[in-house]
């Protein structure tokens, strides 16, 4: 979706785009010869269809998606993160934090069910290597 | 005015760059890997899955490197058949790492780590109305599973698609063009039908169908060592599609794939796996040689 000023025909730039509230994004747009502002607001089911591709959305995201950030930094986090449900060491999440957004939350819980099946209480890099040694990885 | 066209970029986020980057991170990941062969159908319930772990043991035994990936993200079954269930995703060094069956065939599914009846939860802000947005999602998820796994050097990668016609067509424009499809059919004049539904729209798209495996066709009584007649003979004529094997219904093929294909077990390969593993290796070089 692009803009157009209709004043002065020059196509508008994104300002600036509010994280979502009850899922509707507010994004403004500027006009950089006019300076005239509009402000686009995305009901939910536009702000999912959407995000559904697994993009980001507002100013430099192509450059944050290319960084490996997360598709919905600064936009939709509460769509994504679920809390630890057993302690992690520090290295365990820094290991976990390699993993694109998008795949990490299943890969947490396969590991979290993985520790509980096996008896541990935290999960360590010891129970990530003990996994891929059972699993052939 | 201006129109759609005369304005360089988008609204600003870079929404078709970044999904083109994700195409791209999805072709990277999949670079070491010679062969991508998704399994479809369109119709449901003709065996695909079984069909699929009977290849990729058939085709381990002739010394390939495989691993199969369950595209069906929220149906999973090749985890509990290979006897994967419970195998975590762990982070590697490039990607999260294949979980292996101990005779080397690697399988990637949700199975894992959905338990019991669980289905895998897509968050969503758009409070309900989950049919606008939930096939892309599901399209984006597995793509950036594949993406975030390190398959490393693969002779075959073999993807079981989900049922359903749309959802076959789906996949195979998803999964780009450097895949090939073979379609499973039974010896239905139903199954017959949809399947061709399938091929055509398949066809439309200009995906590579290498052919057609017909599943269930007869039932395999082992101990007398003959096929038994399973389906009424169809109506309906044979796809136009070559045919690379009849696998007739082997009942302890089942049972195998129920008990997570131990690694012990000793089965000989029902009739005609062998044979459409054979024309599966060589439509796969045929293609490669047309490519």
């Amino acid at each position: 979706m692009k803009f157009l000023c209709v004043v002065c025909d020059t196509p508008m730039r994104l300002e600036r785009a509010e994280p979502p509230k009850d899922g509707s994004i507010t994004a403004v747009f500027e006009c950089p010869e006019c300076f005239h502002q509009i402000a686009m607001l995305t009901n939910p089911m536009e702000t999912q269809a959407v995000t559904s591709l697994g993009v980001q959305i507002g100013p430099g995201a192509a450059e944050r998606a290319a960084a490996g950030g997360c598709p919905f930094s600064g936009m939709i986090n509460e769509m994504e993160e679920k809390p630890l449900r057993m302690p992690w060491t520090r290295e365990a999440l820094d290991r976990l934090a390699k993993i694109p957004d998008f795949v990490r939350p299943m890969a947490k819980d396969s590991i979290e069910q993985f520790a509980r099946q096996q008896g541990h209480d935290e999960v360590s890099e010891q129970v990530m290597d003990e996994a891929r040694g059972l699993f052939g990885m | 005015m201006k129109t759609y066209f005369d304005v360089q970029g988008d609204g600003g986020s870079g929404i078709v760059a970044q999904v083109t980057a994700q195409r791209e991170a999805m072709t990277a990941a999949l670079a070491g890997v010679r062969h991508v062969v998704l399994i479809g159908s369109g119709k449901g319930g003709v065996g695909k899955s079984t069909a699929t772990m009977a290849l990729g043991q058939s085709l381990r035994r002739r010394g390939k490197t495989v691993a199969i990936l369950d595209a069906d993200l929220n149906g999973p079954c090749q985890a509990q058949m290979a006897g994967l269930e419970g195998a975590p995703w762990v982070p590697g060094l490039r990607g999260l790492a294949i979980p292996r069956r101990r005779d080397g065939l690697g399988v990637v599914s949700c199975g894992s780590f959905l338990e019991g009846a669980a289905s895998l939860e897509l968050p969503s802000v758009a409070q309900g109305d989950e049919h606008v947005w939930r096939a892309t999602r599901e399209l984006t998820t597995l793509g950036q599973l594949v993406a975030s796994i390190d398959w490393g050097s693969l002779d075959v990668l073999l993807v079981d698609l989900p049922p359903g016609t749309e959802s076959t067509r789906q996949h195979a424009a998803f999964l780009g063009p450097r895949v090939v499809l073979v379609l499973l059919t039974i010896p239905t004049d139903v199954a017959r039908g949809v399947v061709a539904r399938s091929l055509a729209a398949l066809r439309r798209d200009r995906a590579v169908v290498l052919g057609q495996i017909e599943n269930m066709a007869g039932y395999y009584h082992r101990a007398e060592e003959r096929i038994l007649p399973l389906f009424p003979p169809p109506r309906r004529g044979e796809l136009e599609l070559p045919l690379l094997g009849r696998i007739p219904f082997d009942p302890e093929l089942a049972r195998l794939c129920d008990a997570g294909w131990p690694s012990d077990a000793e089965l000989s390969p029902p009739p005609g796996l062998e044979e459409a593993t054979d024309n599966l290796l060589q439509a796969l070089a045929a293609a490669e040689i047309t490519a």
